[in-house]
């Protein structure tokens, strides 16, 4: 059942006769997307339309266009059955060869076997399916690499965050909707009542709509006593109104055919809904309108820049909208005529924004009713910065801070002011889980302003601490799941009778919800240590039973794993080998399986003497230079050499700069010492000792150095000898001088560690991790914002940059 | 010496770095992805063991000011020092303003540090390298202004003033600009607190003349202080506030006038709302004619329609002779009540309620219809729906009053919120709802033949 093809008769590069067709050595995808994609494709045989009525043949018909093709070369395969008798190069397996497209990887590595295969199986198919397959095929290629690409730099699907609490009949209990599923296409509806001692209880199971793409985005209002829920899906949103018994009831689907990017809700009419969509047009929902496009420029705001994502929120003004990119936000009258507005943000020279940097998400932070104090203010995020703009004065925002986030901040809350008076907080949210909480404060005729420094929670990360010992892989895979994206960000403030409590839930991209309860404390003062932070009871007897689930679960095959080199083979190797050898089957098998090496796996091994550690002579020139030429650096050390000389002479001057100034914060720090019992010493900084004048900076370092293996007896005698030697001083600074600064260094990484011991935090709850509600519950502590306002020295260049105004 | 040309050649070398994370092609900046493709962003190499040891110290420095560790945060930033003896220039040279930023943070909130740790710390960095002298000075001052010191503040201000190095470049000269404004606005400062003392003395007192002539020194003083900077485009209310308040308390009106006139219609300078309102005021003390006021204010409704002085300029329209402004007057009032934060304004409402009353009667229903027509697809649900009415109600009965009259008008008897207010039974408010429901049949633009 072999048809030969006399074209090529083996794999590529051993073949003895050469395919008659031209092809490249490496057909791999490096060489197919550039050439085919876009504008750039070359004038083919075909006018291009008729390639893309082909290409439309080729996968709505595949069955015509490729079955005879298929018959014909029936020989050059194998369907099933036992191994090829003939083994034939020109025959390939199909059942491998599906295994190889399905991402199956006996190997490793995907690449290094698979081209082998995959190629023959082009050599073959090549000439015969023709040219248009392949471009449409590389076009798909590429399409995908660009887009996986893309989502490396930024996922910003999730915008504005896929987690709502929807408030309920009591102000005690509310509802929170999150996707779940492995698609994120279930939108669950937890009901939660929130407890005085910030413990909230789940009531009841969810309910659950099955949607049919994968959830991006879920918003909520309440306005003039309706509570509405928008969903943005890739291609659809969704509007509810949700009854205040806390069931749905849908009031709208809308279909975005070039996918949609955001969505909000007016927080001043019930019902309506600004959609944005990837094709640049902003449109707008009402109940009594329906859908009507209210703005539509595929280019962007102020510069080119080539992503598609656009925003829309609503402003002060209920028929003017904010429309954004990632260059600039503008304000839009939706009835005014089309294509006029005003700059409220330009990514530039006013806002003084950085190169490179781009809108991530921009929020109007008023609410409906009037007596908020900021009805007019719009938050504006970037990579670097966050910005208040005022939009009574747009183009120069009235703050602006750095927030320093390491990942892409996409979710933002703003919430009410815990008691009266108070400075209202705003959450922001980094991709990776990181959370930033601030105060802002500012009547409506003064400018906003930070009201104390901002401050860090604790992320999820933080929590792994809290959870038992596992074994290595088991951690590995709870640090994993704690490490999931965070794509929904949600507060609840219940109605507290003493102390003002903040409870924060948190969705991360794994189907999990966290809980967080953070409780205003009052101005903590120069004594008050650390906040602390803790578990309950039920959030560590949930937390545990959550942990027991998710290992219960067997880990998921990777789809796609990192390139590795092929250890199979090796292993195959060795195992031959090994099976004459002594060594037990337990380690094999355990190695085998990734498992952890227990004794019983290793038998009773000879216990072997360690090594006799090489005796540390004294250090010379020569052995030094001999031991660089056997490592092969030679010349860096020759080059280490000649620098020296030069190197010594700026030390002194720096030197004495440094001290003075560290001077500033070593007395600080050291008087601090007495009174604060739980700080651990400072670390001993040996750059930073005032050193004898005259006395090389590295020399008695150096001597301890190579001293350490020398009787002490000796150890004046061979003093005496090494001032003899030449150079001794370099040779020796060399070896010791990067340890010591390390040291000191590392120790206080240690002690880093062991203070974020103390601040372990969260979860709770029941359920799988499979699409698990499994809200965490942490107390930490939101420290009330002290009365000493943000200063100039606080902002640092930025206050130069923030112009000076006053109220209107 | 080598600081000095190491910053000059600054410049140059910062773009490079700013390449090195656009890897995307985009031209987005993207901080977080650096960590994860090191390697690939330095060219293989990796990092020198420095740069990670200081890297390290550096978000250790960070991550304890975020957890209000300030004691943690001195620890480190006494380690951190090291960066100034970086070998790789461009991260020494971008290490002083690093080191400021943080360490006055830290000195700021630590609560042992006092006013001569900081005084200690600025004097000292100002004068590691040379392009932040007059960045940290301002700040420097600005912290002592901030704990009531005054004169430490002015002295500093003065001398920064007088610091220059090189050819003075085009950001220098802002800086100085700021700096010689502040330590004007400290003068200003100064003078109105001897304006009250003066207030307060008898004019045939002895004190009197020494008292005015020292006031007469000072604003000389201020006046060349705050002028230079006012001519820069920019948003300088405090600046321009005092400086007028000076100007005309010596007389000078035109002076004044010209200063308020060039800060609210100069093109260059960005959309202010607050230039027009001092110029309005200004005018308004002056007892300008009305049509001028009516000038000022209508920029200033083009600006920001919502503002509480709409309410005055309708009183200005009204009291017009021109029926335009008539007509204008309307207008201002439904754009007041456009705005999320003045729907309970119980004013707007009183006057649109009268206005409309007044407009109707004068037989301009057009007008009413042409504002109206664009409203009339979102205010039934943005101000007379039945949820307000019942919280209005509940709430500001006088309000409620006034709405149903302007919602009945407007929508007719059969709007929700005038049903609701006029089925209220009330002693206090029955005839006033009587009247309303008289005047509804009366002037409603529903069924106007009727």
């Amino acid at each position: 059942m072999s048809l030969t093809c006399p074209s090529c008769a083996a794999g590529e590069t051993h073949s003895p006769c050469r395919s008659p067709c031209p092809r490249t050595p490496r057909m791999g995808c490096r060489t197919w997307p550039r050439a085919f994609s876009g504008s750039r494709r070359p004038p083919g045989p075909f006018p291009c339309c008729l390639l893309v009525l082909l290409s439309r043949f080729l996968w709505d018909h595949g069955d015509i266009a490729f079955a005879p093709l298929g018959k014909l070369m029936l020989e050059n395969f194998k369907l099933e059955g036992a191994r090829s008798r003939s083994k034939k190069t020109t025959v390939v397996s199909v059942k491998r060869l599906l295994q190889d497209l399905d991402g199956h990887q006996p190997w490793g590595c995907p690449w290094a076997y698979l081209s082998y295969r995959q190629r023959r199986f082009s050599i073959l198919g090549g000439p015969i399916l023709g040219k248009s397959v392949a471009n449409l095929l590389g076009d798909l290629l590429h399409e995908e690499l660009v887009m996986r690409w893309e989502q490396l730099l930024l996922d910003d699907a999730f915008t504005g965050g896929a987690l709502a609490w929807v408030p309920g009949k009591t102000p005690r209990v509310g509802q929170l909707v999150y996707p779940a599923g492995s698609t994120l296409d279930k939108l669950y509806f937890q009901e939660v009542s929130l407890t005085p001692g910030g413990n909230p209880q789940v009531l009841r199971d969810p309910g659950h709509i099955q949607l049919r793409g994968p959830v991006r985005q879920v918003v909520t209002r309440t306005v003039q006593g309706e509570s509405l829920l928008a969903v943005r899906s890739d291609y659809h949103c969704a509007l509810w109104k949700v009854s205040r018994q806390g069931r749905p009831a849908p009031l709208q689907v809308l279909q975005v055919e070039k996918g949609a990017t955001g969505i909000s809700l007016s927080p001043h009419l019930p019902g309506e809904l600004a959609v944005c969509s990837r094709s640049g047009a902003i449109c707008l929902w009402t109940p009594q309108d329906g859908l009507r496009r209210v703005y539509k420029d595929p280019d962007t705001l102020v510069f080119r820049d080539p992503s598609p994502w656009r925003w829309a929120d609503f402003t002060a003004h209920p028929r003017v909208l904010t429309v954004g990119d990632r260059t600039g936000v503008k304000i839009v009258d939706t009835q005014g005529p089309p294509g006029c507005g005003l700059l409220l943000f330009r990514g530039g020279a006013e806002a003084s924004c950085q190169k490179g940097e781009r809108v991530l998400l921009t929020q109007y932070l008023g609410e409906g009713s009037p007596e908020s104090l900021h009805s007019t203010l719009h938050l504006i995020c970037t990579q670097f910065s966050l910005y208040l703009v005022d939009e009574r004065l747009p183009l120069v925002p009235m703050l602006k801070w750095n927030h320093g986030l390491p990942s892409a901040p996409l979710l933002a809350r703003l919430l009410p002011p815990p008691g009266p008076g108070c400075p209202r907080p705003l959450l922001l949210g980094g991709q990776d889980g990181q959370l930033q909480l601030l105060h802002i404060t500012g009547e409506e005729a003064s400018t906003p302003r930070l009201a104390g420094p901002p401050q860090s929670l604790p992320s999820r990360n933080d929590s792994l601490s809290a959870f038992p010992v596992l074994e290595p892989k088991s951690q590995w895979r709870l640090q994993e799941r704690l490490k999931a994206p965070t794509i929904g960000l949600a507060a609840a403030i219940p109605p507290s009778t003493s102390t003002p409590i903040l409870s924060l839930f948190q969705l991360s991209a794994a189907g999990d919800v966290f809980h967080q309860c953070l409780r205003l404390q009052a101005d903590p003062g120069p004594d008050s240590c650390a906040p602390t932070v803790s578990w309950s009871p039920q959030a560590t007897a949930c937390c545990s039973q959550w942990l027991k689930a998710l290992l219960e679960v067997p880990p998921a095959p990777p789809v796609w794993a990192a390139p590795t080199f092929s250890h199979r083979r090796l292993l195959g190797c060795v195992e031959q080998r090994e099976v004459e050898g002594k060594v037990p089957e337990g380690l094999r098998a355990a190695m085998a399986e990734g498992r952890l090496l227990q004794q019983r796996d290793l038998g009773s091994l000879p216990t072997a003497e360690p090594p006799p550690a090489p005796e540390p002579g004294p250090d010379d020139e020569l052995s030094k230079r001999l031991e660089a030429a056997w490592e092969g650096q030679a010349a860096a050390w020759w080059e280490r050499r000649q620098g020296r000389s030069s190197g010594p002479r700026q030390q002194p001057k720096r030197h004495k700069r440094r001290t003075q100034l560290s001077s500033t914060f070593s007395s600080l720090s050291g008087r601090l010492e007495l009174s604060d019992v739980t700080s651990p010493p400072p670390s001993p900084d040996p750059e930073a000792r005032p050193r004898p004048p005259g006395t090389p900076p590295s020399q008695e370092l150096a001597q301890e150095h190579w001293a350490r293996g020398v009787p002490s007896e000796r150890q004046q005698t061979l003093r005496d000898y090494m001032a003899k030697l030449p150079l001794r001083e370099d040779a020796l600074e060399d070896a010791s001088a990067p340890p010591s600064q390390t040291s000191s260094i590392r120790a206080t990484r240690s002690r880093q560690r062991t203070l974020q011991d103390n601040t372990a935090k969260p979860p709770l709850q029941r359920d799988t991790p499979e699409g698990a509600f499994v809200p965490s519950s942490q107390t930490s502590s939101i420290q009330a914002t002290p009365s000493r306002q943000q200063t100039p020295v606080l902002s640092g260049s930025q206050r130069i940059r923030k112009k000076p105004r006053m109220g209107f | 010496m080598s600081d000095f040309s190491e910053e000059l050649i600054k410049s140059t070398t910062e773009d490079d770095q700013g390449e090195r994370c656009e890897l995307s092609g985009t031209g987005m900046h993207f901080p977080w992805l650096q960590k994860h493709i090191e390697t690939v962003a330095t060219g293989g190499k990796k990092e020198k063991d420095f740069a990670q040891t200081t890297s390290a110290c550096l978000s250790f420095i960070q991550e304890a000011l975020l957890k209000h560790q300030w004691q943690q945060a001195a620890e480190y930033m006494h380690s951190y020092l090291q960066v100034l003896e970086d070998s790789d220039s461009c991260k020494r040279q971008a290490a002083p303003e690093i080191i400021w930023k943080l360490g006055s943070e830290i000195l700021y909130y630590h609560p042992k540090s006092n006013v001569e740790a900081f005084n200690a710390f600025a004097d000292r960095m100002k004068n590691i390298g040379v392009m932040n002298y007059l960045k940290i000075s301002l700040q420097h001052a600005l912290y002592l202004l901030h704990h009531g010191m005054l004169e430490d503040a002015n002295r500093n201000l003065s001398q920064a003033e007088t610091w220059r190095y090189g050819e003075k470049s085009s950001s220098q000269e802002v800086l100085i600009n700021l700096i010689q404004a502040y330590k004007g606005l400290l003068q200003y400062y100064a003078w109105s607190k001897k304006k009250m003392e003066l207030s307060q003395l008898d004019k045939d007192d002895y004190a009197y003349n020494t008292a005015s002539q020292n006031m007469l020194d000072h604003s000389w003083k201020t006046s060349v202080n705050l002028g230079a900077l006012i001519q820069i485009p920019g948003v300088w209310d405090p600046f321009v506030k005092s400086y007028v308040e000076m100007l005309e308390f010596y007389g000078d009106q035109d002076g004044a006038r010209e200063v308020l006139t060039n800060y609210a219609y100069d093109e260059k300078f960005p959309s202010n709302p607050n230039a027009h309102i001092y110029l309005y005021n200004f005018l308004k003390r002056e007892k300008a004619p009305r049509e001028k006021l009516i000038s000022v204010l209508k920029i200033l409704y083009q600006i920001v329609p919502s503002h509480k002085l709409m309410l005055e300029f309708h009183r200005l329209l009204r009291k017009s002779e021109k029926e335009e402004h008539h007509k204008l007057g309307l207008e201002v009032l439904f754009a007041v009540l456009d705005f999320a934060g003045c729907t309970k304004n119980i004013t707007a409402w009183k006057y649109l309620a009268k206005y409309l009353r007044q407009t109707l009667m004068g037989s301009h229903l057009a007008w009413v219809q042409e504002e109206w027509s664009s409203r009339k697809n979102w205010w039934p649900g943005f101000h007379f729906s039945y949820f307000w009415a019942k919280s209005d109600w509940k709430e500001d009965k006088a309000l409620a009053c006034e709405k149903a009259l302007v919602a009945g008008v407007l929508s007719g008897k059969g709007c929700r919120y005038f049903r609701y207010i006029s089925k209220q039974d009330h002693q206090v408010f029955r005839k006033k709802i009587k009247r309303m429901k008289k005047l509804v049949k009366k002037y409603s633009i529903i069924n106007p033949g009727l």
